[in-house]
C-alpha cells in the first residue's frame, strides 16, 4: 500500500526531511496532543451522535421506554437524545463518551495552556501561536455550552437562561443582542437550532481551521526544548518524527481513547431523564453548569448586590462579574505576549524554555490567576458544598468572597518564594534534596550525617 | 526481550477485546461491557504502541539545526510581488481606498440581514400577559380561591389562556394578613393575605422555585438571591437588588383570585433602562 | 342478669373513657418527654420550642416516626434518626397533639394507584427546586437544608407534604397528586443509573471533579509512568 501510494505522489525532499522531523521528547509536551486527541474523539462521537439529534424544538409526546417520562409533553430535540440514550444500542455509551471527552477536552487545552505559560513558550516568534491557541479555548467554551444545552433539558435550559440575562445587562445594546441572539424574548423555539449549528457546523469548523493553523506554525517554527546538555537556542534535540513520535502520538491517542471508553461506559454523566425537558417555569437545585463555565457561577453568585445607575443607565448586578470581569481577564491572557514583553523588555526570541521557577514573576502571576479561576469555580458549587459540609450557604458565600482576593495573592507570593528558594538551590521540587541522616553512635546518642 | 513480549500481548489483549466488543454489541449491547471492551481495545494498541516506541525500537536523540530567522528576509520577495499588481496605474492611494473602501461597505452591507435573526425588543421586556381583570390560574388551566392556598403554601400562577407563559409565571402564596409590611401603595394588592410575586429572578433570570415557608422568604436556587416575602419581595441576601415586582390581586365576585393590571415593575433581570 | 348488665356497663364506661384514657397517658407521655420544650399543654416555650397548637396529626406523626423529636439541639435543624418512641407511645403522642387544635390528619396514602408520569412532573415542578432533580437533597438557606429523599417512606413522605416541617411549605396536593409523588419517590429510591456508577447525582459538580481527576490527571500519570520523566532515555 506504501508502495502504491508513493509511486504516485512520490516522496521528494521535503517528505524525507518531514519524516525526520526532530521533536523534543518530554512528557509534558504531550498534553497538548491530549487535548487534540480529545478534540478528534469528540468529532467522531459527535458525529455519530448528530446522526440520531433532533435540533427541532417542536413538541411532541414522549413514547419511549423510561417510564416517569412516558405520556410527557417534550421537545422534539429532548425526545431524540433520550431515544438515543435508551433505544440505540449503544447510544449511551457514545453520549456518555462525548460528554467525558468534552470536560477532560477543555481541561487539557487550559493544562497545556498553563505549561506554554510557565515555561514561557509564548515568547517570540511564537505569539501568534498563543493567540490561536486562546481563540481555541474560547471556541471550545463555546463548544461545550452550545453542546450541553442541545439536549434542552431542565438544567442547561436553566443555563441558557442565565446566559440570555447575561446579555440583556450589556449597556445599550443589551435587549437587542439578546433578542437576535435568541430569535426574540426568553424562552424561544429558535434557539435550538441554532446553538446545534454553531454547534456542529461553525464552532468545529473555526476550531479545525485554527488547528491547521496552530500546527502549522508549530511545525515550521519548530517546537521549543527545555534546556539540556547538548541544546541551545539554535536547535532543536529530540526525536523523529518517524518512528518514535508517530507511533508514541498514535498511543497517547489510544491512551485518550481508552480513559474516555472506561469512563464513558461506566460512570453515568448529564442523566437528563432525571432533569427532565426544560420548563421555562421550574428549576432544580443545585444548578451549576459544566465546570468549565463554573467560574462564571461562582463569579455571579459572589458578586455583591450593587447596581449602581450611571448617568441613567442601569448597571446590571450581572453585567460586571458576567461580561467586563471575562472580557479584561481574557483580553489580559490573550494579549499576554506583549504585556509580559512589555513588562520584561525582552523582544528577543526564545526557543529554550524556562523553568518556572527561572521566572518567579511569571510563575507567581500565573498560579495567582490560576488561584483566582480555582476560586471562583469552587465558588460556582458552594451550595454543595454547604450541603455536604453541613454549613450555611451564606457563610460559604462569605468565605469564597474573602477567597477570591486573599488566596491569589498570598498564593502568588508563596510561588514566588518557592521559586527564588528553588532557584537559589538549585534543587529539584520532587528531588531528594540534601538533608541528613541521623546515625546511632556508640554512646547511645545521634549524630547527623549529610546525606551523599 | 521482555518488552517485546509484553507489547504483543497488549495488542492480543486489544484483539480479544474488541472481538469481544462486538459480540457484545451483537447480543443485545451493554453499556458498562461495551465501555470496559473499548477501553481495553484501545488500551491495549495504547500500551503496545508506547511501549514499541520507548522500548522497543532505537531512537537516538537526533539534532536539528534552526533556520536563521532573518526577520525581514522574505519582505524583499513580498514587496515585489505586490508592485507588480499596480505596474500600471496611476493613482495608486486611491484606488486601493477604494477598493477597500467598496470591500469594507459591502462586509457591512452583508452583516445588516442579521438583523432578520430576532425581533427589535421594544416595550417586550417591560411587559407581560397580566392584564387587568384575568383570571389567576394554576399550570392545568384551574381558576384559583383564596382558600385553595395553604398558609405556608406556594403554587405558581399563570394568567388565564396563557398556562407555562414564561414571562408571565407568578408565585401564589398566602400569608396571615397581620403579618405583611407592603408598600403604602399596595397595601389593597394582598386580598385575605395573597400574594403574587414574579417568579423571575430579578439577579438572573432564574425561577424563584424555592420557599422557606418559615422564614417567610422565596429562594432563587441559581445564585441564592433571598426575597421577603412580607415586604414585597425585597432581596435580603444574594446578588439581586431589584424586589421581584408583585402582581396586585383582588378577588372576583365568585370568590376568585384575579389580577389588577400587570406587575409592579418590568419582570427578570435587569436592564439598562430597566428603572424607565 | 345483673352480673351482664354490670359487666355491659363496664365495658361501656371504659370504652368511652378509652379516648381520653388514652389522651391521659399521652398527656402523660407528654409532660414527661416533650413538655421541656413545647411547653404545658403544647403552648409552646420561647427560643425551646413552637406551640403545638393547631400543628395536627400529620406533623405529630411525621416528627415521632422520622426521629426528628425529639430535638436535641434546637437551634439546629431536625435531622432524620432512628426513633425513640415505640409504635404504641408514637400513637399516643400523636393522638394527643391532634386534641390540641383544629391540624390536618394523618393522610392516606396509596402508592401502588401512583403514577409514575404524573409523579415526575409534580416533583419537577414543586419539590426540585429544595429537594433535587435526582432527590438527593439541597441547601435551602440560613443553615437549613431539604433532606436526601432516598431514606423516606411514603407515610412520612405524605405527611410531610400536608404538614410542611421546618422550612419546607405546606402543599395542598390531591390523595392522587400525593401518591404519584410518592410512588415516583419510590421510583426514585429503587432504580439503578442507566448510565452507570451515580457519582452523588447532583450534576456537573461531582461530574467536573471526576473528570479533572480520574479524567485528565488519571490519564496523565499513565502517561507518565509510561513513558518517564526524563527527556532523554538511557539506551
Amino acid at each position: 500500500m506504501i508502495r502504491y501510494v508513493e509511486s504516485r505522489l512520490g516522496l521528494d525532499s521535503w517528505g524525507r526531511r518531514a519524516l525526520r522531523k526532530v521533536f523534543p521528547d518530554h512528557w509534558s509536551f504531550l498534553i497538548g496532543e491530549i487535548a487534540l486527541f480529545c478534540f478528534i474523539i469528540l468529532v467522531a462521537t459527535g458525529t455519530f451522535l448528530t446522526l440520531f439529534y433532533r435540533p427541532d424544538a417542536a413538541v411532541v409526546t414522549y413514547e419511549g421506554p423510561y417510564e416517569p417520562l412516558r405520556g410527557q409533553e417534550v421537545s422534539a430535540a429532548f425526545d431524540s437524545v433520550m431515544r438515543l440514550s435508551f433505544e440505540v444500542r449503544a447510544g449511551l455509551v457514545m453520549r456518555q463518551i462525548h460528554h467525558w471527552a468534552a470536560l477532560v477536552f477543555v481541561a487539557s487545552t487550559v493544562v497545556h495552556m498553563c505549561r506554554v505559560f510557565f515555561t514561557g513558550a509564548f515568547r517570540r516568534p511564537r505569539e501568534l501561536n498563543w493567540i490561536v491557541g486562546f481563540t481555541m479555548l474560547m471556541l471550545a467554551l463555546g463548544l461545550g455550552f452550545t453542546g450541553y444545552s442541545l439536549p434542552d433539558d431542565l438544567l442547561s435550559g436553566t443555563g441558557l437562561r442565565i446566559g440570555y440575562s447575561a446579555l440583556i445587562s450589556i449597556p445599550f445594546a443589551g435587549p437587542y443582542i439578546a433578542s437576535l441572539a435568541f430569535g426574540g424574548e426568553f424562552p424561544t423555539e429558535n434557539v435550538i437550532s441554532r446553538l446545534f449549528v454553531l454547534h456542529v457546523m461553525l464552532l468545529p469548523g473555526l476550531t479545525i481551521a485554527l488547528l491547521g493553523a496552530h500546527l502549522a506554525i508549530l511545525w515550521r517554527q519548530k517546537h521549543t526544548q527545555y534546556r539540556g546538555p547538548g541544546r541551545s537556542e539554535s536547535n532543536v534535540v529530540g526525536k523523529g518524527l518517524w518512528p518514535y513520535q508517530a507511533l508514541l502520538s498514535l498511543g497517547v491517542m489510544a491512551l485518550t481513547a481508552a480513559v474516555l471508553a472506561l469512563m464513558g461506559g461506566l460512570v453515568q454523566i448529564n442523566p437528563i431523564w432525571l432533569y427532565g425537558p426544560f420548563d421555562a417555569t421550574t428549576v432544580s437545585a443545585p444548578s451549576q453548569p459544566d465546570w468549565y463555565m463554573g467560574w462564571l457561577d461562582g463569579a455571579t453568585r459572589l458578586f455583591p448586590p450593587w447596581e449602581p445607575t450611571v448617568f441613567g443607565v442601569t448597571i446590571p448586578s450581572m453585567f460586571l462579574p458576567a461580561v467586563l470581569l471575562p472580557g479584561l481577564f481574557f483580553t489580559v491572557v490573550a494579549l499576554w505576549p506583549f504585556i509580559e514583553r512589555r513588562l520584561t523588555n525582552d523582544a528577543a526570541e526564545h526557543h529554550l524554555l524556562d523553568s518556572p521557577r527561572d521566572e518567579p514573576g511569571r510563575t507567581a502571576l500565573g498560579v495567582a490567576g490560576l488561584l483566582f479561576f480555582t476560586v471562583l469555580t469552587l465558588a460556582g458549587g458552594n451550595d454543595l458544598i454547604a450541603l455536604t459540609l453541613d454549613i450555611q450557604v451564606e457563610s460559604m458565600t462569605r468565605f469564597f468572597r474573602l477567597a477570591m482576593f486573599v488566596v491569589p495573592p498570598v498564593g502568588g507570593a508563596l510561588a514566588y518564594r518557592i521559586c527564588r528558594q528553588l532557584r537559589d538551590s538549585r534543587e529539584h521540587p520532587l528531588g531528594r534534596g540534601s538533608g541528613v541522616v541521623l546515625r546511632r553512635t556508640e554512646q547511645g546518642g545521634f549524630e547527623e550525617v549529610p546525606r551523599s | 526481550m521482555k518488552a517485546e513480549r509484553v507489547v504483543r500481548g497488549c495488542f492480543a489483549l486489544s484483539l480479544a477485546a474488541s472481538v469481544g466488543l462486538s459480540l457484545v454489541y451483537l447480543a443485545g449491547g451493554s453499556r458498562a461491557w461495551e465501555g470496559v471492551l473499548l477501553a481495553a481495545a484501545l488500551g491495549g494498541i495504547a500500551v503496545g504502541f508506547i511501549l514499541w516506541a520507548t522500548r522497543l525500537i532505537d531512537a537516538p536523540d537526533n539534532v536539528e539545526e534552526r533556520r536563521e530567522q532573518k526577520p525581514g528576509e522574505g519582505l524583499g520577495l513580498i514587496s515585489e510581488v505586490l508592485e507588480q499588481s499596480v505596474t500600471g496605474v496611476s493613482r495608486r492611494k486611491v484606488l486601493a481606498g477604494l477598493a477597500s473602501g467598496a470591500a469594507a461597505s459591502l462586509g457591512a452591507a452583508l452583516a445588516i440581514p442579521s438583523l432578520s435573526l430576532g425581533p427589535q425588543p421594544g416595550r417586550s421586556l417591560f411587559r407581560t400577559l397580566w392584564v387587568p381583570g384575568i383570571p389567576a390560574v394554576d399550570s392545568e388551566g384551574g381558576r384559583v380561591r383564596p382558600e385553595d392556598v395553604p398558609l405556608s403554601g406556594i403554587i405558581t400562577v399563570f394568567p388565564q389562556g396563557s398556562e407555562g407563559a414564561g414571562d408571565s409565571q407568578a408565585v401564589l402564596l398566602r400569608v396571615a394578613p397581620d403579618l405583611l409590611s407592603l408598600p403604602e401603595a399596595r397595601a389593597s394588592w394582598a386580598p385575605q393575605g395573597c400574594l403574587a410575586y414574579s417568579k423571575i429572578c430579578t439577579h438572573a433570570g432564574c425561577p424563584v422555585g424555592l420557599y422557606r415557608a418559615q422564614a417567610r422568604e422565596l429562594l432563587c436556587p441559581c445564585h441564592q438571591s433571598t426575597f421577603d416575602v412580607l415586604t414585597g419581595a425585597v432581596p435580603v441576601s444574594g446578588p439581586a437588588v431589584r424586589p421581584l415586582p408583585q402582581l396586585p390581586l383582588a378577588v372576583d365576585e365568585d370568590g376568585y383570585l384575579v389580577a389588577n393590571g400587570d406587575f409592579s415593575g418590568p419582570v427578570g433581570p435587569s436592564f439598562w433602562n430597566v428603572t424607565q | 342478669m345483673l352480673l351482664r348488665s354490670l359487666l355491659a356497663a363496664v365495658v361501656t364506661t371504659i370504652a368511652l373513657a378509652a379516648p381520653s384514657l388514652a389522651q391521659q397517658s399521652g398527656r402523660e407521655l407528654y409532660e414527661r418527654r416533650c413538655a421541656s420544650c413545647h411547653g404545658p399543654d403544647g403552648a409552646g416555650r420561647e427560643g425551646l420550642g413552637p406551640s403545638l397548637t393547631g400543628a395536627g396529626a400529620a406533623a405529630a406523626d411525621y416528627q415521632l416516626r422520622t426521629g426528628r423529636m425529639p430535638l436535641q439541639n434546637p437551634q439546629a435543624q431536625a435531622v432524620r434518626k432512628p426513633s425513640v418512641f415505640s409504635e404504641e407511645e408514637t400513637r399516643l403522642l400523636v393522638s394527643f397533639v391532634a386534641s390540641l387544635g383544629e391540624g390536618p390528619p394523618i393522610p392516606s396514602v396509596d402508592p401502588g394507584a401512583g403514577d409514575l408520569s404524573s409523579g415526575q412532573s409534580l416533583f419537577i415542578a414543586n419539590c426540585a427546586a429544595c429537594h433535587g432533580a435526582g432527590g438527593n437533597g439541597g441547601a435551602v438557606g440560613n443553615n437549613a437544608a431539604a433532606p436526601s429523599l432516598y431514606a423516606s417512606e411514603p407515610q412520612t413522605m405524605a405527611e410531610a407534604m400536608v404538614s410542611g416541617p421546618g422550612q419546607m411549605p405546606v402543599f395542598g396536593f390531591s390523595e392522587q397528586e400525593r401518591s404519584d409523588i410518592i410512588a415516583f419517590i419510590s421510583y426514585l429510591q429503587t432504580s439503578e443509573a442507566p448510565g452507570g456508577i451515580d457519582i452523588g447525582g447532583t450534576g456537573p459538580v461531582p461530574e467536573g471533579f471526576v473528570g479533572w481527576f480520574f479524567g485528565l490527571t488519571g490519564l496523565v500519570m499513565v502517561l507518565v509512568l509510561l513513558v518517564g520523566t526524563g527527556s532523554s532515555r538511557a539506551r
